[in-house]
């Protein structure tokens, strides 16, 4: 198993698409340490007038920063979820269309250990990514947010973090489950796709808490559980801006906000949902012929 | 130990009920080079990749080394080099055989030694350290081969081992699969190249339409249609038709007018009968001036085998019309 593990995580590094995409993440880091610094500067200059009302500047500036960095989150999901999904959706129907895969099946190799191993290799590399780019996006907040910055206790950073770790994992759980029933380009469209319904749904169920509209909430609650990607970035949203002294909930606010709160049972579901995609990947890969 | 290394009983894997292999009931003799051979689309690699449990038959069941198919450890002693060989073409050609040694389970201290003997032996010394996807076609499979004997097998299935050599390549893979003969190894040659099968298998079976035709050692199978082209004077029709519970069918090769003697190639029942047949020409007062038995070809063993078998189904189908 760890044999596979360790030549999953070489091809992701030989084939450079972890170079491509920690280059770019470092482009967007520096973009989004830049518009942070222009944001707060403006902020601060209002601040110094005092102009305007006092009390107003400072909600508008908790949303703001609230926002900024929800944005900056939001943004770092997408790209882990889309690193995920493209490592992932062709790792055994790519291998099997073309038929690399046959020489490593040929070796005292267990169908199950070649699944988990590509799990084990795969994912560890990708929450290596997940923490670089979610402590990157906190550290531009932290350096250039000036104004805007959100104060974080280590407790806060920690479980918001681990919660968004989690979240590559059960995508490759995913992915690795559509790869061994699907060709990679069919995979990889039902990815995406739900990917897509996910965060509508997510909206829709936020749009839907501010409404009272049920049905919308309903909605919201249906996409999560066809892939519960959204609900987790925003119950990580919660843990990561609730401030224990403050009466007021940041996380509440905005776009980006989550006024309807995803449950512990969520939770639970969510982890439950990735170890049985990957139960399932394994029962498939077992019994198809490659 | 058994001295089978593979044993089937009515191996079956079909393909929504249409082609792959049928019903196939095989035995391979250990310390021989066995050519499976058949023609393009006869079910030879459907076969050899359901013995490496790539496909799940359909029916039907198989051992190797006395193992069920798909059992862990009986794969430690295989290696397997497929026909469409496409290996991790972002590694270098050591890296892939570092690879599968660790996936082999070869202790590691053996692993440099042996990936280093390897190099050498399939003739990629100094051009090891490329990348695979800059490899020839011809480099690719030789490295393919270094990578199925990277386990030191006891068994080892070429599939189409020579596709992409040059006639030296093909010659050293040859000499190759017989160093492993002589090493006490077996070695299960899928191919159609009837030539190179002849070279070095002794023992063959032939799969024709997804179905075993037969088995066993190919210049044996060659019995069934011995035979010998002979120069004679005196030798009419009706001689030879009076003959025929001993000549099998016959035919006028040439003739010359200088010494009035004429050529035939006559088909006999077995080797055993040239000398009754010397004897009867003898009797009859034919002048023999020449008797060359043919050395069979396996092109001729699977052109009879194959035909008999096109004859069978052609009957088969008469009979259910």
């Amino acid at each position: 198993m760890f044999s596979i593990a360790k030549l999953s995580f070489k091809e992701t590094l030989y084939k450079r698409i972890f170079l491509i995409a920690l280059l770019m993440t470092i482009a967007f880091l520096i973009f989004f340490g830049v518009a942070n610094h222009y944001a707060s500067k403006e902020l601060e200059e209002q601040l110094s007038f005092l102009g305007g009302d006092i009390g107003q500047l400072l909600m508008e500036k908790s949303m703001f920063a609230t926002q900024i960095l929800s944005i900056g989150l939001f943004f770092a999901n997408f790209i882990t979820i889309l690193l995920t999904t493209l490592s992932t959706v062709g790792s055994v129907s790519g291998e099997i269309e073309s038929h690399q895969i046959d020489t490593i099946l040929a070796r005292p190799i267990k169908r199950r250990d070649l699944i988990l191993g590509k799990f084990i290799g795969l994912g560890s590399l990708l929450v290596l990514y997940s923490l670089f780019i979610f402590g990157g996006v906190i550290l531009m907040n932290k350096l250039f947010g000036g104004a805007l910055t959100i104060t974080l206790s280590f407790e806060q950073f920690v479980k918001a973090g681990s919660l968004f770790l989690t979240l590559p994992l059960i995508t490759a759980a995913l992915g690795l489950w559509l790869s061994t029933r699907l060709t990679t380009i069919n995979g990889g469209i039902i990815m995406i796709v739900l990917f897509g319904i996910s965060f509508i749904g997510g909206f829709m169920e936020q749009f839907g808490a501010l409404m009272k509209n049920v049905a919308l909430q309903n909605i919201g609650i249906l996409s999560s559980l066809v892939y519960p990607i959204d609900a987790l970035l925003r119950r990580m949203t919660v843990m990561l801006f609730d401030v224990a002294d403050s009466p007021l909930s940041f996380a509440a606010k905005g776009l980006f906000g989550t006024v309807a709160m995803p449950s512990n049972a969520m939770l639970i579901y969510s982890f439950l949902y990735g170890a049985l995609l990957l139960f399932l990947a394994v029962r498939k890969f077992s019994k198809r012929d490659v | 130990m058994s001295d089978l290394v593979i044993q089937t009983w009515n191996l079956t894997k079909q393909y929504d009920g249409r082609a792959g292999c049928k019903n196939i009931t095989l035995e391979v003799p250990r310390g021989v080079v066995f050519g499976f051979i058949g023609p393009n689309g006869a079910g030879k690699s459907t076969f050899v990749r359901t013995m490496l449990g790539l496909i799940h038959p359909t029916s039907g069941r198989a051992e190797m080394m006395g193992r069920p198919i798909g059992d862990i450890d009986t794969k430690r002693k295989i290696g397997y080099l497929p026909e469409l060989f496409r290996y991790q073409d972002w590694l270098t050609g050591r890296q892939l055989l570092e690879t599968h040694a660790e996936l082999a389970g070869v202790p590691r201290h053996l692993r440099k030694k042996r990936v280093d003997d390897l190099i050498e032996r399939v003739g990629m010394a100094g051009r090891a350290d490329g990348k695979i996807r800059k490899f020839s076609k011809g480099m690719q499979q030789r490295i393919g081969l270094a990578c199925a004997l990277i386990s030191d097998p006891d068994l080892i299935f070429l599939d189409e081992p020579t596709s992409a050599l040059d006639p030296i390549g093909r010659r050293e893979v040859r000499d190759l699969m017989s160093e492993l003969k002589r090493e006490g190894k077996t070695v299960f040659l899928n191919s159609h190249l009837l030539s190179e099968v002849e070279t070095i298998c002794d023992h063959v079976a032939i799969i024709h339409k997804s179905e075993l035709v037969v088995q066993g050692e190919w210049r044996k199978l060659t019995e069934a249609q011995t035979r010998v082209q002979i120069r004679a004077a005196g030798l009419t029709k009706g001689i030879l038709n009076s003959l025929d519970g001993l000549i099998r069918a016959w035919e006028p090769v040439d003739s010359s007018a200088e010494d009035n003697t004429q050529r035939f190639l006559l088909q006999l029942s077995g080797d055993d009968q040239i000398p009754e047949l010397v004897n009867l020409f003898s009797q009859r007062g034919v002048m023999l001036y020449e008797l060359v038995p043919i050395q069979p070809h396996l092109e001729d063993v699977f052109l009879h085998w194959v035909n008999r078998k096109e004859q069978e189904h052609v009957l088969n189908r008469q009979t259910v019309i």
